[in-house]
């Protein structure tokens, strides 16, 4: 209990740094947001719009202390503000529409890919110096070493435009209406393939050998020697004696994994033109839309503690050491 | 850009990804890039994320402005005028004209629309609130304008104010954050038949007041990034639109002769050369004037702006107000808009800019002269023709270097004058007052470090300030004329910017489903999806086939 004490104090502070960084982070930038939409209409707009455009805008002049306790009683009350990009959108509302494609997304993509590696790591430290032990990590590393924007481009080129087997872009198709429906549910399926299996090719090879690391270590143990000799089956050994052990390790790691869900989209979602969070990010910074890169931020961060903090909970339940 | 030639050329070649939409619904462009639109059709709020049909199609204004005639096209008014003192401006509001809900529009719903604008600051990116003093009902159907001191120049604002319903908006408790979603106005496309955030269809209104549009319905579609675009203007899979193409006579022509049309007439605002006059040398005229020498223009249309263009003139005005061009003044500044390194390399001695022992010029008191160039990172246009002009600088012995930075920086920096040289645009006014204005009046100057959004170059010439405020007060195209050409003449003079090249306006059309676009021989309107409230005039006269 007094670790899980230590641990959430731990947690408010980093809760505390990263929401005064997400204020910080995006006023070191040159520009103010109202210069950055004047120029984005390239003299379309009156020179007199400026002030006009900060007054709606709600940018002020206050001085900066006072500007930081406003933005850390609102983000209190979970008021993100308005963004300026997608103005007069909240930025709640904005993010509430990215986020649901980007955990769908990424969320799918991140558990199939720990699943698959976990299971074929398994699989080859079982038969060490077999044929799928030969050629699987190899493989799999040269796959992981590729840049992935090189590896999403040829993919979409090839099996999107050349082949025209996925779709090009979006989420699901233009002319349907989101819902549970059929035809919905399988445009959806249709273009979640191509951006989520070129994050699965990345990232399982990462899985697949730390999994096989830990799993030859943990065949050495006695325990699994003695159940051998107990003469248990071979698949009882496997999954209640070897695997079961050896996940611990690569669970830690799921948990990090799952929380970077929300950020590490970025390239995949510009690439394949995702309706998600990275897209959002990349409008924002160019729009100097304040608001909007704060809540992007705070989602991260908050998804990264929020999943350290479930793993830390199951480390106590997993292994009793830690609740000394 | 091979990369998305590779993807052009094979998507004509398998025609792949087209989709062929239903008879009588166009396609058009939405300048915005997107993934995903959100529900917003409030007509005032124009910075903001709104919808195209807000000020394209759904809301109408007293009158309509051709860029290309610089005429006014009388529409939700029928006729103007000033009054002798040009204190007042009054619009006569045309008759049997309805709200798509099925109310009358009168000068009333003028009246409260202009109200609404002083009481919301945010909302008056116009700045009527500078001349403006009262708005008022005179009879039935005359709204007068009662300015505070003579103003002439408010026409152009004034007349292209979106008008809005009073009998919906005095409900509406914030017109700022105000999503209209379900729009009442009395344009010809109103209804908002399906909204989804990757696209949204517009049905016609069958009650506008000119008879239902020929065109069934407006359909728009969300695309995240401009090579996107691209493609679907090859695909046909848009009717109309406003991007930038490259090598559009293969690309886009090419891909089918018969009917894909583009029509990049030169009437945005100029693109400048600016030189930072607070920055000595480049206060002296004879400096500014030896760098205009020394830059090949032909080059830099051709390279940069695959000659879509031609190099401008020493008025600086773009093709837009031909009208308005002086030949004399022209001539006056030909020899410092021509290229010539010999005499530019002259000037530049006589103002006491002179080459040093490493062959590098210095300023006059001696100090080196490394100008750098300020480009904007992604106008890689712009980009490009830095790289000409800084080869011609240098070939004069100036030592320029190009400095790409982020546009917002680039934005920064240009409004509080903290460079020395720099690219830049202009004012796309509707006459040459508010683009010299901003080039050369006093009033415009403010010290560095201060935010101005069109004095990049803090360059006043109190001579020409009297100019600007007879401008004001006269309404006389014959005096106008008189007075432009003053101002013109002042700028062939006093080179306060160095012109570069009129701005192209963008704009295609396929014509296999409908016809009546305007171009070259029927300039009825610009080609431009993207300038309001002219695209009114095209989809009014759109015909499906």
């Amino acid at each position: 209990m007094r670790f899980l004490l230590r641990r959430f104090g731990f947690y408010l502070t980093a809760a505390w740094a990263s929401v005064t960084l997400a204020f910080v982070i995006p006023r070191l930038m040159p520009g103010d947001p109202a210069t950055a939409m004047f120029a984005r209409f390239r003299g379309r707009l009156k020179p007199q719009a400026l002030d006009s455009l900060r007054a709606a805008l709600g940018f002020t002049h206050a001085p900066v202390w006072k500007q930081y306790f406003q933005y850390l009683s609102h983000a209190l009350r979970g008021d993100l503000g308005v963004s300026i990009g997608y103005y007069p959108a909240t930025v709640g509302s904005v993010i509430a529409q990215a986020l649901v494609w980007t955990l769908f997304l990424t969320g799918l993509a991140v558990v199939f890919s720990f699943v698959l590696g976990t299971l074929l790591g398994l699989a080859s430290a079982w038969k060490r110096g077999g044929w799928l032990d030969g050629v699987a990590p190899p493989l799999l590393t040269l796959l992981g070493a590729f840049p992935y924007f090189w590896l999403a481009m040829a993919v979409l080129f090839l099996f999107g435009f050349q082949l025209g087997w996925f779709p090009l872009r979006h989420a699901y198709d233009d002319q349907l209406t989101p819902g549970l429906n059929l035809p919905f549910l399988i445009s959806v399926s249709q273009h979640v393939v191509l951006p989520a299996l070129t994050v699965v090719v990345v990232t399982v090879g990462g899985w697949m050998l730390s999994m096989r690391s830990t799993v030859i270590n943990v065949m050495a143990e006695d325990y699994v020697l003695f159940a051998h000799a107990k003469g248990l089956p071979e698949m009882r050994i496997v999954f209640h004696y070897v695997a079961r052990n050896a996940l611990l390790p690569n669970l830690a790691g799921f948990g990090m994994a799952l929380g970077f869900v929300l950020s590490g989209s970025l390239l995949t979602e510009i690439i394949f033109s995702y309706p998600g969070q990275g897209y959002l990010l990349i409008r924002a910074v160019k729009s100097l839309d304040y608001p909007l890169i704060q809540g992007l931020f705070l989602t991260t961060t908050f998804s990264v503690l929020g999943a350290n903090l479930l793993v830390d909970a199951a480390h106590v339940w997993l292994d009793p050491r830690t609740r000394g | 850009m091979v990369l998305l030639l590779a993807f052009a050329v094979s998507a004509v070649a398998c025609g792949g990804g087209h989709t062929q939409g239903e008879p009588g619904v166009i396609e058009i462009g939405e300048a915005n890039q997107t993934s995903a639109f959100t529900r917003n059709f409030n007509p005032l709020l124009e910075v903001g994320d709104v919808r195209w049909p807000s000020r394209g199609a759904m809301y109408e204004t007293l009158l309509i402005f051709n860029p290309l005639s610089g005429d006014f096209v009388p529409w939700l008014a029928e006729s103007y005028r000033f009054s002798d003192d040009y204190m007042r401006l009054e619009f006569k509001v045309r008759h049997g004209v309805t709200w798509s809900d099925g109310q009358p529009f009168t000068a009333r719903d003028v009246v409260f629309t202009f109200e609404l604008l002083k009481k919301n600051a945010a909302l008056d990116l116009r700045g009527f609130g500078q001349y403006l003093n009262k708005v008022r009902l005179v009879g039935d159907d005359v709204v007068a304008f009662d300015f505070a001191r003579p103003f002439v120049p408010g026409l152009e604002d004034i007349s292209i104010q979106p008008i809005v319903p009073e009998h919906i908006w005095k409900d509406v408790a914030d017109p700022v954050s105000f999503a209209n979603e379900n729009p009442v106005g009395t344009g010809p496309f109103m209804e908002v038949t399906s909204f989804r955030p990757q696209a949204y269809r517009i049905e016609r209104n069958l009650r506008y007041w000119k008879g239902p549009p020929a065109v069934k319905a407006l359909h728009f579609r969300a695309y995240p990034a401009n090579d996107q675009t691209i493609l679907a203007i090859i695909n046909d899979d848009l009717d109309w639109a406003g991007d930038f193409i490259p090598a559009v006579e293969r690309i886009f022509v090419g891909s089918d002769p018969a009917h894909h049309r583009y029509w990049f007439p030169a009437i945005d605002a100029t693109v400048m050369l600016f030189a930072n006059t607070t920055v000595p040398p480049f206060g002296d005229v004879r400096v500014r004037k030896a760098l205009s020498m020394a830059i090949d223009r032909k080059r830099v249309v051709m390279v940069a702006m695959h000659n879509y263009t031609h190099p401008a003139d020493a008025t600086a005005l773009s093709d837009a107000h031909d009208r308005f061009r002086d030949p004399a003044a022209v001539a006056a500044g030909q020899s410092w808009m021509q290229y010539d390194p010999e005499r530019a390399g002259q000037l530049l001695d006589e103002a006491g800019v002179t080459r040093g022992k490493d062959g590098w010029r210095r300023a006059p008191d001696g100090t080196p002269l490394r100008p750098a160039l300020l480009v904007a990172v992604g106008y890689s246009d712009w980009i490009v023709a830095t790289q000409v002009i800084v080869r011609g600088l240098r070939k004069v012995g100036i030592d320029a270097s190009i400095s790409t930075i982020d546009m917002n920086a680039w934005t920064e920096k240009m409004e509080k004058g903290e460079f020395v040289l720099s690219m830049g645009g202009t004012v796309a006014s509707y006459s040459p007052y508010g683009f010299y204005k901003g080039l050369m009046s006093t009033t415009t100057v403010k010290p560095v470090g201060e935010d101005v959004p069109d004095n990049f170059h803090r360059f006043g010439l109190a001579a020409a300030d009297p100019i600007f405020a007879k401008l004001e007060s006269t309404a006389d195209p014959q005096r106008q004329m008189e007075l432009f050409h003053a101002l013109e003449a002042m700028f062939a003079e006093h080179a306060p910017a160095i012109p570069l090249f009129p701005g192209p306006l963008w704009g295609s059309f396929t014509d296999k489903r409908f016809t009546g676009f305007p171009d070259a021989q029927n300039p009825y309107a610009s080609l431009s999806p993207n300038i309001f409230p002219q695209t009114l005039l095209v989809l009014t006269r759109l015909v499906p086939r």
